[in-house]
């Protein structure tokens, strides 16, 4: 087993990310979700129901802040607009960490609200780096950076996603968001091994784990987040419990919700996985 | 070697305007042409904002029909790249757009029912304002009321429309079919506001519409009385104004009041 970095976020057990959808199901039950996972965007916003939500739910349940439009590896100027908005929601949200993903979100004022793919050169490792520390600076605390699905590579990329990932990590001192679905999405798109990524990351950084569903097009696979998990994917997150220990993991969907029972059977599938591998009989939340 | 800044002001180019400069940076997979490759963060662009609008304005998309609104989001969509890091506020241009847009333009129950569901939007995730209440007013003394000065809740939006797209907006919801499309023979006020977190409207009558613009301005209570007896009759006038504050703290509508000297 690797040393724990001493300061690293605890283990918070098998969360869900937040949809207005479950807000009643999960304040008038007590549904099995250790923790949630909030889209920073959707609650950067003046007020009204969904801030008021946000506020009982993380009265009973720890909390992560995850962002779609950080755009950190934009050549853009950072948006201290955003900035400060996303700030203020963590000091009204108290998340145990916050983050956003390893891509960029448009250029010249304009947001094309993707994640948009970056070639792994050294020019835009120092530039990642760069930016990183600049926004843990201003938040003043460490960002937690996700791996994100891509569907294109660049001719003049110098290094492996993977090394490119363990740099921005090292260099930066950030925390990894280490998603499963989009290792699988990307190594398929892209011809390269999962085993050889989830070999690559430096484990002493990955504080969480996205486990989610995709749409698959025969010779590429979109990351859409609208299906259950498939049997590949729980695979891979099969080798990545078993390569990193216990990592807080939580069930990403984006489009067609179900129930929210569903969901839960879902994660309680992940439990069940960690759970044999880790030989932990039980998982508690570690508020 | 393109530099960094280069390749994404060329891959979003690709995006936004069709050019295939990028293609040259992007390589074949094994399995597919870069073309298509890149062509999932097209369709990816236009599909998703395309998805924001649909949420936004669910009526304007049930009025329209599938392909009437896949026009139009099309066209917004080419017209406005959206210059905002949160999604939400992308479609906040589409009632300018309707009323503005001559194809649309024709149609003014189109603007005034995509108003009526940006200012739904508006006030459901609008400010935080404590409201005021009946018990705070109680105490006042009768010399006092002439010097009252309210101050409306943050949420609260004012439209006026000229068609009949509030009833249109009515019947949509209740997924029943909508009216003809038709132009009032006088513009009919509405307010929108929050109340129990939830986003409302109503038509309101002419009198309580000048009374309520009036005491946004911060005109005194004692004024607005004087106005309501000018406007329909001083018979009963202060009652009606009492009434009319009566209903704007039961609704929320107010968000607290001052005396002023």
């Amino acid at each position: 087993m690797s040393t724990e970095r001493p300061d690293k976020p605890p283990f918070l057990g098998f969360g869900l990310g937040l949809r207005p959808q479950h807000y009643s199901e999960i304040l008038d039950g007590d549904p099995e979700i250790d923790w949630f996972e909030v889209i920073s965007d959707n609650y950067m916003i003046p007020g009204g129901q969904p801030l008021r939500m946000l506020d009982r739910i993380r009265e009973r349940y720890p909390v992560v802040m995850h962002g779609v439009s950080l755009s950190i590896a934009s050549t853009a100027p950072l948006d201290m607009d955003y900035l400060q908005s996303l700030k203020a929601l963590a000091e009204r949200v108290q998340p145990k960490w916050i983050s956003d993903h390893l891509c960029w979100t448009g250029v010249h004022g304009v947001n094309l609200h993707d994640l948009l793919p970056i070639p792994y050169t050294k020019e835009a490792l120092d530039h990642v780096v760069d930016r990183i520390s600049q926004v843990q600076d201003f938040l003043g605390r460490r960002l937690t950076i996700e791996n994100v699905s891509s569907y294109v590579s660049f001719g003049q990329s110098e290094m492996t996603e993977w090394e490119f990932v363990t740099e921005v990590a090292e260099r930066a001192d950030c925390w990894l968001l280490f998603d499963v679905n989009n290792v699988y999405v990307s190594a398929f798109n892209h011809g390269f091994s999962a085993q050889d990524f989830l070999n690559g990351v430096p484990r002493d950084r990955v504080v969480q784990f996205h486990v989610a569903g995709h749409s698959h097009e025969e010779s590429h696979i979109i990351d859409t987040h609208d299906h259950p998990v498939c049997d590949e994917v729980w695979d891979l997150y099969r080798h990545t419990v078993k390569h990193f220990g216990p990592v807080s993991t939580m069930i990403e969907r984006d489009d067609n919700i179900p129930p929210l029972a569903e969901l839960v059977e879902e994660l309680n599938h992940a439990r069940a996985i960690a759970s044999e591998i880790l030989g932990l009989p039980h998982v508690a939340a570690a508020e | 070697m393109t530099n960094l800044k280069e390749l994404q002001e060329s891959f979003q180019r690709g995006i936004l305007a069709g050019d295939d400069t990028v293609l040259a940076e992007i390589k074949d997979s094994a399995k597919e042409q870069r073309r298509v490759l890149f062509g999932v963060y097209r369709y990816a662009y236009v599909a998703r904002l395309a998805e924001i609008l649909g949420d936004d304005y669910e009526q304007v998309h049930a009025y329209l029909g599938d392909a009437g609104f896949a026009k139009l989001t099309k066209a917004y969509i080419a017209a406005n790249p959206s210059d905002q890091r949160n999604a939400r506020w992308f479609g906040r241009h589409l009632p300018t757009f309707l009323r503005t847009t001559t194809t649309y333009a024709k149609h003014p129950e189109l603007a005034e029912l995509a108003a009526l569901e940006k200012a739904l939007a508006d006030a459901f995730d609008g400010p935080d304002a404590e409201c005021l209440t009946l018990d705070s007013l109680a105490g006042l003394a009768p010399e006092d009321w002439p010097r009252l000065v309210l101050e409306p809740h943050p949420t609260v939006i004012r439209l006026s429309f000229t068609s009949n797209a509030a009833e249109i907006w009515s019947a949509l919801k209740d997924e029943t079919a909508p009216p003809k499309a038709a132009r009032l023979p006088e513009p009919q006020a509405i307010v929108v506001w929050r109340q129990d977190l939830m986003a409302r409207f109503r038509p309101i009558g002419a009198e309580e519409a000048m009374m309520w613009n009036e005491a946004a301005k911060g005109v005194r209570f004692g004024v607005l009385c004087e106005m309501v007896a000018t406007f329909a009759g001083e018979d009963e006038a202060g009652l009606r104004a009492a009434s009319y504050l009566k209903s704007w703290i039961d609704m929320e509508m107010l968000a607290g009041c001052r005396l002023e000297d």
